[in-house]
């Protein structure tokens, strides 16, 4: 248990860098952005406190936001986040023994309901981050594309991500 | 007590969850000194420590295309000041016995600095600087690289400032027609990088597509006559009584490097003056 929660701990530092020194400054053509940082997030254990689960959330986001001068979007769709994804993920699996301490990963779960996961988790914390970001109802048109095109491509990122982190 | 123990520990999620939320919508909402203070921003040590190493390697990736602007921009400069020397030769017989106003073309300073950190696609932009207070900088200062204004200053720490890019939805320039007096106020809308709008350019405007826009010098942030852009064309305006033009921005915001902070020496004289009118 502790050696994963340092494992946790760097690799949330890990993608924090990457997120803020890489991904914030590559928007593919001009509509799609990365969030890598919440991979970590999405698959953290399910027996993990969920204040624990919100704390890291929050912070997480935080110092995302400062890097990138966005007090609070990050923070508030981050924290937002966190509070859905038990019922997120036990909306696609039965909520049994088996699985109420499952990490939910690639491997633990198969590609068709992990898929199925990662994607409602990614979409929600698009439409979140920009909605919050433009904040404006004249500006819908430019957020629905926005979170289209970056949903599909944070997915993607995250998939890879998943698949180079070896869990043991 | 216990009861109310108890309440506390069973919904403790909720408290939690409660906390962070209000703390991350006051963030959001509040344009309170702590949301300016320089520890929030990128401009702090560690971020800011962080985007200068980083920018030590990804500095190089523009150089080349830098380079070729800085050279036609030192060009420009050189006919200029070839210009202006035959000029002085020419006006040298009445230069003798007229009285100069010396000083005022030593109003404008100006600190070189180098972009370590920029964005372009939220609504509201800003980049870093690796320059700070102890270098002179202060906020309310403006920007400029090799082909016209970037940016105002806005957070200043001790080694670094954070400034608010000319593509932020809440900034306004002053800025006006090259060589008239025709004043409008230049502002970004989002989207384009390298598009924005001069707004109430008054009706009886003189114009042609392609007249550069440049800045009016009414505020202390900007001498006048940097330039900005250039008119694209007109476009339809909120405003019956006032035209709206497109304009190509000058610069390139992708790939923003060095910049140069510009000092008024008059600005807190100038500033305090523009107080007292207001409190009057």
């Amino acid at each position: 248990m502790g050696r994963n929660i340092i494992i946790n701990i760097i690799t949330t530092i890990c993608l924090i860098l990457v997120q803020v020194l890489i991904c914030n400054h590559i928007m593919l053509f001009n509509i799609a952005m990365a969030f890598v940082f919440i991979y970590v997030l999405i698959s953290l254990p399910m027996n993990l406190k969920t204040n624990y689960l919100l704390t890291w959330a929050f912070l997480a986001g935080f110092i995302v936001d400062i890097f990138s001068d966005t007090p609070g979007v990050n923070a508030l769709a981050c924290t937002l986040l966190a509070i859905s994804k038990k019922p997120i993920l036990f909306a696609y699996i039965p909520r049994d023994d088996r699985t109420k301490n499952i990490e939910p990963t690639l491997s633990s779960l198969g590609f068709g309901v992990y898929g199925k996961y990662l994607f409602t988790m990614v979409a929600i914390y698009c439409f979140l981050v920009f909605t919050i970001e433009y904040f404006n109802f004249a500006d819908i048109k430019e957020i629905v594309v926005l979170t289209a095109a970056s949903t599909v491509f944070t997915f993607v990122v995250l998939l890879g991500i998943d698949s180079l982190i070896v869990k043991k | 007590m216990r009861n109310l123990l108890n309440f506390i520990l069973r919904y403790s999620t909720w408290f939690v969850f409660t906390f962070y939320v209000v703390v991350s919508v006051l963030l959001l909402v509040t344009n309170s000194r702590y949301q300016q203070s320089v520890y929030l921003t990128s401009a702090n040590a560690v971020t800011g420590g962080l985007y200068d190493t980083s920018s030590k390697v990804t500095g190089y990736f523009n150089l080349h295309q830098i380079n070729e602007s800085l050279q036609e921009s030192n060009a420009a400069l050189q006919n200029e000041v070839l210009n202006l020397k035959n000029k002085i030769a020419e006006y040298e017989v009445l230069l003798a016995d007229t009285l100069m106003p010396s000083r005022y073309s030593e109003r404008f300073g100006y600190v070189s600095a180098a972009v370590i950190n920029n964005n372009t696609r939220h609504p509201r932009n800003y980049f870093t600087i690796n320059k700070g207070a102890l270098d002179g900088v202060r906020p309310g200062m403006g920007i400029a690289d090799q082909n016209g204004v970037v940016g105002i200053v806005n957070v200043v720490g001790d080694h670094m400032a954070r400034a608010i890019s000319l593509l932020n939805e809440t900034q306004h320039f002053s800025v006006k027609i090259k060589d008239t007096s025709f004043v409008g106020s230049l502002s970004w809308k989002g989207g384009d990088a390298s598009i924005a709008y001069m707004e109430e350019v008054p009706r009886h405007v003189e114009y042609k597509i392609g007249d550069t826009i440049v800045t009016s010098g009414f505020s202390t942030a900007f001498p006048e006559g940097i330039p900005v852009g250039f008119i694209l064309n007109r476009v339809k305006s909120s405003d019956d009584s006032f035209f709206t033009f497109k304009i190509r921005l000058s610069s390139d915001f992708k790939s923003l490097s060095t910049v140069r902070v510009i000092r008024d020496i008059y600005k807190q004289e100038v500033d305090s003056l523009a107080e007292f009118d207001i409190t009057k």
